[in-house]
């Protein structure tokens, strides 16, 4: 070995024991350059010479390259029968978008058969700033983000926005340019498989009719009319201290139609630009009025791309290339005003139309004031050239419907359901009188029939099936939404849940938390019935209850639980959250007892094996959700009757699960869970003491049992009055 | 003082002594009182007036106003117009931001540049032309006027064209990518001096842009110049060329009396005009300045090429291009004449056509006078309606010592440098015109400035087409002296700027330049489109794909086919031996805009530069053994430092 080429080999032993000593094992082996066989670019048998598998887990066979831009199905061997299970696609065949470096980042990309991306797998990058500084693996936990993901959702770089359909990806910080890329690389990958194999509908949109009454428009015109929109983006929108002065204000315009055009550059300069653009390709200016924040960034420099604005019309978003980018030497309209950074940007894409609506986005960082994290955040602003500007005016856009709107009429049937639920308890519980005369202690089968049902089908549809487990976090939630804003879109995306606080907030007023809790939460049913389900198979000698003293103890937990959650939630709602976790719905219903981590699931099985010995230990003691709802109950409109001689009999309470009923035979509507137990014993006969004494002195007496009354006693027998004879 | 009267004398001067003792000199040698019309005010006593001048002229610009022009572009802001520059006997064209003056490029022409590999590579130098042997043909050359084509009467920003004075050679720069592209040598010329592009056609109204250019020739020389009459000058002429815009072959040549500066085109296309001197014929100087008339030629393009269509022309010694006969001699008869000779003073230099299309102004040089020249009289003198073609002359009027160039505002004064006078005096052509006419009460002289020094060259804001804005102007002076840090014997020239918005010029700015640009126009910047990357197709030899790259061998005819992609190129390594004679081919398949690539082989003095999308190829003979490792010169990357590959030649 040569001097030089042994200190080289040191030199590079060294690099790349730091690299490895840096990153995570599992990235030890590195795609920054790796050799790919050169079959990769063009032999029809793609998946042998890349890894398709590992982005198509289960396929064991795969077609050739097929369509244009190619891509390959992956298949399962099933009964002997072999069955598509999805697609691969290489990003190089459907796109060149160089990253940060110049070169693409070579994607291996599988898609379900439904369009989802099932697996993602870097085969070669070039990005010189994952080979220092940030892992590699950081790009690989970026793509996850993508997995499940719909090739046709709208995902762009920068904070989720539901209420925009909009799904957002956490960038990596000091790879912009590299994700961006990455993301019109899984984006259009996943697009140009996605429209050949029929998942997608290819977007054509008819070209604008641009309406040219020759007027010369000036800039106030051009604003007022709204063929000049404006972002303006404040300091504190990006976590910088408050100021009047905006982070960065910017006007943009669309400079094909010909009277925006020319009052923005000019006869001569507009017919010049219209010249030097081609058929179907769209030509907007933007110019920077206020601010420091350059918008053409520097990325554009090394790898081509402008990282800081874009274009997005319905799916799809236009990122401008540094050949994209034109001098804009001035705005001719007059009363424009002055600028100190300006580009003209091209659209090369016949998928943009002039007549549609399309956003001009601008990427921008948020500073976390304290840590100096940053996250990427984008603020955009709507174009729609106005009506007048098109001959014929707006085409009709179908705006697709806000996403609560889609998910009501997407699970309409469930929704229905549900709310015939809801009605049918509510329905039955105001008739519990007729229920509870027809049982009676021996026989409350005509009460319990419709609460065991009413817990079968929360257990069963409510928790399990739409995962409508109310929760403690909902009310920390809208506490914050009282003190902050009120959306109703944030509650109303979750139909059963709005549907159940309607229910909940209505009879918690009527009748007290006790129907909610004991008729129809989901894991209340399921504990309780856990306990019925024991008592019934012979444990009851194992069933105890605790003694009123440390009941009475014990029961004010939840309220400390509750109140603790809220102070938290005031100054952490993340904390908040993940202190809820004190509830063991989410456990139970939203991820599986089997799903999580053991600590979880052991609390979870702890409450509910606890609860097949002790009725509701959890609802007593420690729920959160019940202790907010038992609250209000204090101010329920109808409550349980009570007789005269409730305060001192007692006989209710001996059987009374929820231990509501004090030692002066009150009961407690913070913890009765209307089992109606005590409601049934009130029209017993034979099991309500004094009605049981009454019966026997009439008997005795022989007087007619008449009916029992709405006090609860005989219906007094009085002799009536002969009839007035008529006049 | 009466004589300051008649030179329409106004009174900013920043120094009346001065001015009025070289003034006195000047009219000293008139003779008369009266007009100086035909009489020259340079003499030879008058001539070294200025250097013996009082010591008294201040150095520095006079602050006779305050210009609010915005001269220092802040960081990121652009210029608003391009100055496109002549370089003079460094034998390459510049281009300048203006106003702030920053040189932005230099585009090597006819010279040979190591920087783009100009010259060195193949493409380059079959541009400029070889020699059998593969060497190039000129390794010289001297760039003095530089000119754009035009659409409809002004600049459309697709080709510059520059002379080179020594070879007589025209070349061509693409507009959209500031490149030479093609390079004509003109047949049987010495002393190509003034170009002109045409600004449209003198036939067919529907072309309506630049398709010829028209090429002044100042050296009379035998012809053919194959050693026939070395000793008898009155056989030397010279020829007026007219070369094709587009394939720049020349399509004809006129035979004319005198020698010819520069060239002037008028706007409704019937008219190329250059100015003459030496009208005598002679070969010595003293001969050369004995007529006290000499000219300006016209040239009516429509019928010399009727004349030519009609079989009317010579050739000479193997050129084949048409030649003319346009000597006064033969064209007699205005009604048929080719040419037409406008008597002008005394050796004139330059000829300017105003914005309005209506004048053409020469400068007189050695007469202190500007003769304004009517077109539509020159057009009647043609078709037979002026009986006399010196009544074209509509004034002739005294501006100052040395008048050379003139360019104009677009409000009706024209700014003419004065050489020996280092200044420029505005003035107006409408007066002038006036004051010729007999209204002595007529003051043309609008305001005189002092530059620094000695100017030659003067081009305003679009000065030369019929948009002149009249923002600006740029004056090329030949001598710079005390004006920048002494750098030893050598000066640069002084490019100075002048504000001409108002009534009173306002001197702007000095600004050094690499010696010696001659002539140069400023075009608004919207008018030049550039293309951003190259195009992979337009080179026959691309190599378009990374594995197309190799080392393939025809006996001992080798090529090399390398691409680059930063920042590596496709070739590590590549092996050639002794002898071989090697054609290797680079093309950049990098296709971000700015990301060039160099390629230099060291001990084998090659280098170039390859933007991106774009190829060059070089041709050497590998006659030395060893290992050359070829890298590249031009920053592209982080890894710049790493691209690099093996050149191994095997004895």
């Amino acid at each position: 070995m040569k001097p030089l080429s042994a200190l080289r080999g040191i030199a590079m032993a060294a690099i790349l024991a730091t690299v490895s000593l840096l990153s995570p094992p599992a990235a030890a082996q590195t795609a920054y350059e790796a050799k790919l066989p050169p079959e990769v670019n063009t032999a029809p048998a793609l998946c042998d010479y890349v890894p398709c598998t590992d982005v198509l887990p289960g396929a064991t066979s795969f077609s050739e390259r097929k369509g244009q831009p190619p891509y390959v199905e992956g298949y399962a061997e099933e009964n002997g029968q072999r069955k598509l299970i999805g697609y691969v696609v290489l990003s190089t065949d459907v796109t060149d978008t160089p990253a940060y470096s110049g070169k693409p980042v070579v994607t291996l990309i599988g898609l379900t058969p439904q369009g989802h991306f099932a697996g993602i797998k870097i085969l070669k990058h070039s990005e010189p700033i994952l080979l220092l500084g940030i892992p590699e693996s950081a790009l690989t936990k970026f793509n996850d983000q993508y997995l499940g993901q719909f090739v046709g959702a709208n995902i762009e770089i920068g904070r989720s926005r539901p209420e925009e359909d909009m799904i957002g990806l956490d960038a990596i910080s000091g790879a912009t340019v590299t994700v961006i890329a990455q993301n019109q690389v899984m984006m259009m990958s996943g697009a140009a498989v996605g429209r050949q194999v029929g998942i997608l509908e290819a977007t054509v949109r008819p070209q604008a009719n641009f309406a040219d009454r020759g007027r010369k428009l000036d800039w106030a015109t051009l604003v007022k009319e709204g063929a000049v929109q404006r972002l303006t983006v404040m300091p504190e929108q990006v976590g910088l201290p408050r100021s009047s002065e905006p982070f960065i204000d910017l006007w943009y315009g669309y400079l094909n139609h010909p009277e925006v055009g020319r009052a923005i550059m000019g006869e001569t300069g507009w017919r010049d630009l219209m010249a030097r653009i081609k058929e179907g390709e769209h030509a907007l200016f933007v110019i920077r009025t206020g601010g420091n924040e350059s918008f053409k960034g520097s990325g554009f420099v090394r790898g081509g791309i402008y990282d800081r604005v874009q274009l997005r019309q319905g799916q799809d978003v236009f990122t401008f290339r540094d050949l994209d980018y034109y001098n804009l030497y001035g705005v001719s309209a007059p009363g424009a005003p002055s600028f100190n950074e300006s580009a003209i940007f091209i659209v090369r894409s016949p998928a943009f139309s002039g007549a549609f609506p399309w956003k001009f986005i601008f990427l921008g960082n948020r500073i976390d004031r304290e840590t100096g994290a940053r996250t990427f955040v984008n603020f955009d602003r709507e174009y729609w050239l106005p009506s007048a500007y098109l001959e014929g005016g707006r085409p009709v856009v179908k705006k697709p419907d806000a996403p609560w709107v889609r998910v009501w009429k997407t699970r309409a049937v469930e929704i229905g359901l549900f709310a015939a639920l809801l009605i049918a308890v509510a329905a039955v519980y105001a008739n519990r009188d007729a229920l509870t005369r027809r049982s009676t202690r021996k026989n409350k089968w005509p009460v319990n029939a419709f609460k065991y049902s009413a817990w079968i089908i929360s257990i069963g549809f409510v928790g399990f099936g739409l995962l409508a487990q109310p929760s403690i976090t909902q009310v920390l939630t809208w506490f914050h939404s009282l003190l902050f804003q009120w959306q109703w879109e944030l509650f109303l995306t979750d139909p059963f849940i709005f549907l159940f606080w309607i229910f909940i907030i209505l009879t918690v007023f009527v009748w007290g938390r006790g129907l909610f809790c004991g008729w129809l939460c989901p894991f209340g049913s399921l504990s309780e019935l856990l306990y019925k389900v024991g008592r019934a198979i012979g444990l009851k000698r194992f069933q105890f209850a605790l003694p009123m003293k440390w009941h009475n103890r014990l029961k004010w937990v939840k309220y400390a639980v509750f109140f603790g959650l809220l102070a938290v939630s005031m100054f952490s709602m993340g904390l908040a959250e993940k202190l809820a976790e004190v509830e063991p719905f989410k456990t139970t219903f939203l991820v599986g007892l089997f799903n999580r981590s053991w600590p979880y699931t052991l609390f979870a099985a702890g409450l509910l094996g606890l609860s097949i010995f002790m009725e509701r230990p959890f609802c007593k003691y420690l729920c959160p959700l019940g202790a907010a709802l038992a609250m209000p109950s204090t101010f329920r409109w109808f409550g349980l009757r009570r007789k005269q001689e409730c305060d001192s009999c007692k006989a209710c309470a001996v059987g009374c699960g929820s231990l509501a009923i004090d030692e002066k035979g009150r009961i407690d509507h913070r913890e009765c869970m209307l089992c109606l137990d005590c409601m049934v014993l009130y029209t017993d006969e034979h099991a309500c003491p004094p009605l049981a004494q009454e019966r026997k002195r009439r008997t005795k007496a022989g007087l007619a049992l008449t009916p029992i009354g709405k006090d609860g006693y005989y219906i007094p027998i009085k002799p009536v009055a002969p009839a007035a004879p008529r006049a | 003082m009466n004589e300051d009267a008649k030179m329409n004398q106004v009174d900013a001067m920043p120094d009346p002594s001065r001015r009025k003792f070289l003034n006195s000199a000047a009219l000293a040698g008139l003779a008369g009182a009266g007009l100086s019309v035909g009489l020259s005010a340079c003499n030879k006593e008058s001539a070294p007036a200025p250097s013996a001048a009082p010591a008294a002229a201040p150095a520095a610009a006079p602050k006779a106003a305050a210009s609010d022009l915005h001269l220092h572009m802040k960081p990121g802001e652009l210029d608003t117009y391009y100055g496109v520059w002549s370089g003079g006997h460094s034998g390459e064209c510049r281009i300048l931001g203006l106003p702030s003056g920053r040189e932005i490029k230099r585009i090597p022409t006819f010279n040979v540049d190591c920087m783009s590999g100009w010259g060195i590579t193949n493409e380059s130098k079959k541009i400029i032309g070889t020699r059998p042997d593969g060497r190039l043909k000129y390794m010289t050359g001297d760039t003095h006027h530089i000119h754009g084509s035009y659409t409809d009467g002004t600049f459309n920003g697709k080709y510059f064209w520059v002379n080179d004075k020594i070879h007589g050679r025209l070349g061509r720069i693409r507009g959209d990518i500031f490149e030479c592209d093609a390079i004509t040598e003109l047949p049987n010329i010495q002393g190509f001096h003034g170009i002109f592009p045409d600004k449209r056609d003198p036939v067919d109204p529907a072309i309506n842009y630049t398709t010829r250019v028209f090429c002044g020739n100042e050296f009379h020389i035998p012809q053919p110049n194959d050693g026939r009459d070395l000793d008898d000058p009155t056989k030397y002429f010279c020829l007026f060329t007219c070369v094709d815009a587009e394939t720049m072959e020349v399509r004809w040549q006129a035979k004319i009396d005198g020698n010819m500066d520069l060239v002037a085109t008028s706007y409704d296309g019937r008219f190329a005009a250059s100015n003459q001197y030496n009208t005598e014929g002679g070969a010595r100087y003293e001969d050369m300045m004995s007529a006290e008339m000499d000219a300006c030629v016209f040239f009516d393009v429509a019928r010399v090429e009727q004349a030519i269509k009609d079989g009317k022309f010579m050739t000479i010694g193997s050129s084949k291009v048409p030649v003319v006969d346009g000597t006064k001699a033969a064209n007699t008869d205005p009604k048929t004449a080719l040419t037409g000779y406008v008597p002008v003073p005394k050796n004139p230099h330059g000829v300017n056509a105003s914005p309005d299309g209506k004048y053409f102004i020469c400068s007189g040089k050695l007469s202190p006078t500007c003769t304004v020249i009517e077109l539509a009289k020159v057009a009647d003198w043609f078709d037979g309606k002026l009986d006399d073609i010196r009544k074209a002359v509509v004034a002739e009027v005294e501006v100052g010592l040395g008048p050379l160039h003139t360019t104009f505002d677009g409000r009706g004064n024209a700014f003419t440098t004065l050489f020996l006078d280092s200044q420029i005096v505005k003035w107006n052509v409408d007066k002038a015109i006036q004051f010729f006419g007999g209204d002595k009460n007529a003051q043309y002289v609008v305001d005189r400035i002092d530059v620094h020094y000695q100017p030659g060259h003067i081009n305003a804001s679009m000065g030369e087409t019929k948009e002149a804005d009249g923002q600006f102007l740029a004056v090329g002076c030949k001598f710079s002296k005390d004006r920048f840090l002494p750098v030893g014997p050598m000066h640069p020239e002084n490019e100075q700027l002048i504000d001409i918005r108002g009534e009173k010029m306002v001197l702007l700015a000095d600004h050094p330049v690499h010696p010696e640009p001659h002539d140069f126009i400023i075009v608004k910047r919207d008018i030049i489109k550039t293309k951003q990357v190259g195009t992979l197709d337009d080179h026959p030899l691309a190599v378009k794909d990374a594995k197309d790259s190799g080392v393939f061998r025809d006996g001992n005819k080798v090529t090399v086919k390398i691409a680059s992609l930063a920042p590596a190129y496709t070739l590590r390594e590549f092996e050639l031996k002794v002898g071989d004679e090697v054609t290797l081919i680079l093309t950049n398949l990098d296709k971000v805009e700015d990301l060039s690539h160099g390629f230099a082989i060291p001990k084998y003095d090659i280098n170039f530069v390859v933007n991106p999308q774009e190829t060059k190829s070089v041709t050497f003979k590998a006659d030395k053994p060893g290992v050359f490792w070829a890298y590249c010169t031009h920053f592209c990357h982080a890894l710049h430092l790493e691209m690099r590959s093996r050149m191994i030649v095997r004895p």
